[in-house]
């Protein structure tokens, strides 16, 4: 129980810590709804092109929005956690007679909650401008499920980077991957309608699965084979993520 | 400040998972360092076959130079660094093997301030508290106790990083109290606060020890060396160089402490202090 109660208390923390200052936050809402908008008007006449099965191009971006909310939402976990270690705040924690782990899990565990809950301002924002939700409660909580884990998988790339590293600025700049994960997918066009090395590599990018399974549920509501891939890719992203930091945690971070 | 009576009252160790029952451990030397050696990843060695014993209830010294070798030791005897080489006891527990009770017998205020910058003295304080296995209870009187103590109960609601350097330092203290440590290592405690607050810190460091507090600690300031210890270990470049008695040391260099400090460790301005002093917070092996 005290020890439910440990971990309970650092996921309070690591939540807190994610959304401080608020002020931080103003740029993780308005990035998706940006790219959101932006593109949704710029690419309208895309619903034109032979194939192409939506009639407005809003509703075939709005799940890319939600996936750029869980990207933007849970990229700063690297930073906070190199903050944490430089600031010798992780030694106090270290110092506490907890098990080490917890420190970890339950930050990733706030980084997730943090990303659910961004990810569904967004949902009802991009209602709000005309997308449909055919997903009822389920599709919502599946959604959410999403967010839960990819931010967490997504999450593991910078707790890699800031335990291996302890640098900020290389921290910071594993936002990078972010371009290559989420433009090399079918975000712009279905997969029917990419060519070439393009369609090859959107096939072997996995975040494309993961977009595919958001994109299902908000079209067609199904819980079917697509969404239930993309959770199972977004798992497994998430396990191998994870287990880099994981390491990199015991290796570096943990006495040597 | 009037540091009040309830200082003097003696508290159990709260903490249920981590408790010590010190009746038991009468005569048990608080801190005991056999030949322990710290060489860094780098291949550094920056604490070289050291050894000393601290008394329970004794208020001990530890000084050097820049680079001595100070914090390092102390890192390694709060279990935060992995000693090379060693045995060492920490309030009768083997370090490798028992850390998680080292961890529970010990506080540790670390060469600056390591507090959560973006949250309140009061988020910090319940956290600390919560992970030391403390029910609610205890952290809301633990703390609200420690800010009044330390005179921080105005400020206990806003964020850290609004606060002076001074009153950093006193919560960093308070987080270090709040699960009434056994022994506690203080790395510099008043660097950085001026005259008056300096005072408050002592008398209450002086109480806490006179309590039972066992107290190891370095610093800068003789005059804080010569009014708080029992006894001084005088180390430099890693090895220990003497240990007496503040009295003992100060007649055989026939001067103040700092004439023992310069006489025992020459006068050189030491290069460590240029590599050391914005230490590198990423490079921590
Ligand atoms: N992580 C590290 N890697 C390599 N060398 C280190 C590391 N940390 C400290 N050192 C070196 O070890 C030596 C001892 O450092 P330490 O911090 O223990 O000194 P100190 O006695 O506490 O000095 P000060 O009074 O300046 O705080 C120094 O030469 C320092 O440069
Ligand atoms: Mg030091």
């Amino acid at each position: 129980m005290t020890e439910f109660s440990k971990i309970k208390y650092l996921f309070f923390r690591g939540f807190k810590q994610a959304t401080r200052p608020y002020a931080a936050l103003a740029p993780e809402l308005i990035i998706p709804l940006f790219f959101f908008l932006i593109n949704s008007s710029a690419f309208q006449r895309l619903v034109d092109l032979p194939g192409f099965e939506y009639t407005t191009y809003l509703q075939f971006y709005a799940p890319v929005g939600l996936l750029t909310a869980i990207f933007v939402s849970s990229g700063s976990t690297g930073l906070e956690v190199v903050t944490d270690i430089s600031t010798g705040y992780m030694d106090r924690l270290f110092l506490a007679p907890i098990k080490r782990w917890y420190i970890v899990f339950a930050k990733l565990a706030a980084v997730g909650l943090k990303s659910a809950t961004l990810t569904s301002i967004m949902l009802i924002m991009f209602m709000l401008f005309g997308a449909q939700f055919n997903g009822g409660i389920i599709g919502l909580l599946f959604i959410l499920l999403f967010a839960f884990i990819f931010a967490m998988a997504w999450a593991g790339i910078g707790l890699s980077l800031a335990f291996i590293t302890k640098n900020p600025r290389v921290v910071q700049s594993a936002f990078i991957f972010f371009f290559p994960f989420s433009f090399i997918t079918t975000a712009q066009l279905p997969l029917e309608l990419l060519e070439g090395w393009y369609k090859i590599a959107v096939q072997l990018n996995p975040v494309t699965y993961i977009l595919e399974g958001m994109r299902a549920i908000l079209a067609t509501g199904e819980i079917g084979q697509t969404v239930f891939v993309g959770l199972l890719v977004a798992s497994g992203f998430a396990v191998i993520t994870l287990s880099v930091a994981t390491y990199a945690f015991r290796k570096s971070i943990v006495k040597q | 400040m009037k540091l009040d009576d309830r200082l003097l009252k003696t508290h159990p160790c709260p903490c249920t998972s981590t408790r010590v029952n010190y009746n038991d451990r009468m005569g048990v030397q608080a801190i005991e360092v056999k030949n322990l050696t710290k060489v860094y990843s780098n291949d550094f060695k920056a604490v070289d076959d050291i050894s000393f014993a601290v008394n329970e209830g004794e208020f001990f010294g530890f000084l050097g130079p820049n680079g001595a070798g100070k914090s390092t030791t102390m890192r390694v005897l709060s279990t935060l660094l992995k000693p090379t080489a060693g045995e060492i006891t920490i309030a009768g527990f083997k370090l490798g093997p028992q850390d998680d009770e080292i961890r529970g017998s010990i506080g540790f205020a670390m060469q600056g301030v390591t507090l959560d910058d973006m949250a309140s003295a009061w988020e910090n304080l319940l956290l600390i508290g919560n992970l030391y296995g403390m029910t609610k209870q205890e952290t809301q009187s633990r703390a609200g106790e420690l800010l009044n103590i330390l005179n921080l109960e105005k400020v206990a609601d806003s964020w850290v990083k609004n606060y002076s350097g001074g009153m950093k330092r006193r919560l960093d203290l308070a987080a270090v109290l709040m699960h009434h440590p056994h022994i506690l290592f203080l790395d510099e405690p008043t660097e950085g606060l001026d005259p008056a607050a300096r005072r408050v810190i002592w008398d209450y460091l002086r109480d806490l020890n006179k309590q039972g507090t066992t107290m190891f600690l370095t610093t800068h300031f003789m005059q804080e060396a010569d009014e708080l210890c029992e006894r001084l270990s005088i180390i430099d470049n890693g090895k220990i160089i003497i240990t007496d008695t503040p009295a003992n040391l100060k007649k055989e260099a026939d001067g103040s402490l700092d004439d023992v400090f310069i006489h025992f460790t020459g006068h050189g301005i030491r290069d460590e202090d240029v590599s050391n002093k914005g230490v590198d917070p990423y490079v921590r092996s």
